[in-house]
């Protein structure tokens, strides 16, 4: 069908994938990267990019493919994004590519310094460590499985707990467009997924989260809707994540929705807003010491309990410990100065994240695109 | 039994798929009417747009920037005849709109049929349709009216 934009075959598409591949392997003088270079999409198009490195809004990703590159070609970009909330700082640098406006592969490095968010569970844990060696209630710990010298809560380094978690991402767009469709309702759809692997396994079980590395799966439907100078975009995640695997993965996958909301003030300015279902993995949990013991076990104990209430291990600072995860919001403006630079701030509105409540901070991201 | 209705699915898909293949892209073939969009075209935005003498000048100006803009300005100086494609131009702007004039030219499909246009260069129109707005001071949310009325048509402009 004339000017139909399935008209370039997928042959084609993969050939030029394989030359673009064998260019940059074989270092053919002539037929150099700078041949499948593309800057073709309209500005702020493409989105920008969310936490976990794709191509979309600031938490959610899109139906779009990232990179400013339009079914002509390849374009990439690198970003870095800092969020400042009262218990925990995020730095996320990342790089993505944008093949052809049809797949996209993304990477992020998430850096999460935690200060001293997490200094309670060292205490306790030197605490409940001391006890060991107490000839009455040392064999009892042994007991119960915590048999290690003082240092019985992993992963905590008081004053100095980083978490840090890599994602990598891969998105194909599947059917629609986002842009020109403005006679129907048929939106763009793409299917994606991410790898997620947290370096901090101590830490991770300590919060008693059941793995440190897992995958998630989305669907993403975007789509422009110029009379109203505005986009929504809704995503199903398949994920198991606790804060977005911050704080590591439960066993069970479940369809969580997202969505994002952004308003065009002008061709090179947006506002908007974005929700994101979080799951409830830790809820009500508090944290485990060595051996998989968690504070409740220690201080239901009829020998352990009263003791290590006398010392302030008690119901009380189990409360303190009580984690709980909360859905995410924030709201943000866009700024698009060219398609090599976009500047997004946002309140970030998350709620609570493990024990801390009231996480609500500033969030800025930066995108550089070639 | 089983091979009969396989037979017939496998007649049924290619009757669907041949009149897929053959049934128009009605919004895009069109040569008169207002574009039918989600959500409508307000009723005034061709008088947002400062009636056919605010489309006429925002035309002039579009074509200020597509010929300056050498991406694409050999598209338009080799296909000929700048003046009339501007005066159809003022005719199809006017008309997407919902306007009461006629437009006398060929589908969009037609008239950019040999061209072999991509999105690349769709998109630098749209780029340049962007800077005519603001060099004509339409507000933006008005030119986004007209940037949905001609949207559709990049589905038969774009050919490679």
């Amino acid at each position: 069908m004339k000017g139909s934009r399935g008209s370039k075959l997928p042959v084609k598409r993969c050939a030029a994938l394989l030359a673009a591949g064998m260019a940059l392997v074989g270092g053919s003088a002539h037929a150099g990267i700078l041949d499948f270079y593309n800057d073709g999409k309209v500005l702020a198009t493409p989105g920008v990019s969310m936490t976990d490195g794709a191509g979309g809004g600031g938490i959610t990703p899109w139906a779009t493919i990232t990179g400013y590159e339009t079914r002509d070609g390849i374009n990439g970009n690198v970003h870095y994004t800092y969020v400042n909330l009262p218990n925990y700082s995020l730095n996320s640098l990342g790089a993505s590519v944008g093949f052809y406006d049809r797949v996209e592969l993304s990477y992020a490095y998430d850096i999460l310094p935690t200060g001293s968010t997490f200094n309670t569970i060292g205490l306790a844990g030197n605490l409940v460590g001391g006890l060991l060696s107490s000839p009455t209630l040392g064999p009892i710990l042994n007991s119960l499985g915590l048999t290690n010298g003082n240092q019985l809560v992993g992963g905590v380094d008081p004053w100095n707990t980083t978490i840090k978690m890599h994602v990598v991402g891969a998105k194909i767009r599947v059917i629609g467009e986002a842009i020109y469709d403005s006679d129907n309702l048929i939106p763009q759809v793409a299917v994606g997924g991410f790898y997620k692997w947290n370096e901090n396994k101590a830490l991770l079980e300590t919060l008693q989260s059941d793995k440190s590395k897992d995958y998630e799966a989305y669907i993403s439907v975007t789509k422009i809707f110029f009379p109203l100078s505005t986009l929504l975009n809704v995503t199903g995640r398949y994920s198991a994540a606790n804060q977005t695997g911050l704080t590591g993965f439960g066993d069970d996958h479940k369809m969580r929705v997202e969505a994002s909301l952004a308003y065009l003030l002008k061709k090179d300015t947006a506002i908007g807003v974005e929700f994101q279902q979080h799951g409830h993995n830790a809820d009500g949990k508090n944290v485990t010491l060595g051996g998989g013991v968690d504070l409740t076990t220690l201080v239901n104990n009829p020998t352990l309990g009263p003791v290590l209430s006398d010392l302030g291990v008690n119901k009380g600072l189990i409360n303190t410990l009580t984690q709980k995860e909360s859905n995410w919001y924030d709201a943000f403006v866009a700024f698009f100065p060219s398609k090599n630079l976009s500047i997004t701030m946002a309140m970030a509105y998350l709620g609570n994240i493990t024990f801390t409540p009231n996480q609500t901070g500033f969030y800025i991201s930066l995108q550089a695109a070639f | 039994m089983k091979l009969q209705m396989k037979a017939i699915a496998i007649a049924a898909g290619m009757l669907l798929a041949s009149g897929a293949a053959v049934a128009e892209d009605k919004v895009a073939e069109r040569t008169d009417g207002k574009t039918p969009t989600y959500p409508g075209i307000p009723s005034d935005s061709l008088e947002a747009f400062g009636g056919q003498a605010g489309v006429d000048v925002w035309v002039d100006d579009l074509f200020y920037y597509i010929l300056a803009d050498n991406r694409i300005n050999q598209i338009f100086k080799s296909h000929g005849h700048v003046e009339r494609q501007m005066a159809l131009n003022k005719e199809l702007e006017s008309m997407v709109l919902g306007g009461p004039n006629h437009y006398s030219g060929a589908s969009m499909s037609a008239a950019h049929a040999e061209l072999g246009i991509t999105v690349t260069q769709f998109n630098a129109v749209v780029e340049d349709a962007y800077l005519a707005c603001d060099a004509a001071r339409t507000p933006y949310h008005v030119c986004n009216q007209l940037i949905a009325a001609l949207a559709p048509f990049e589905r038969v402009i774009v050919t490679r």
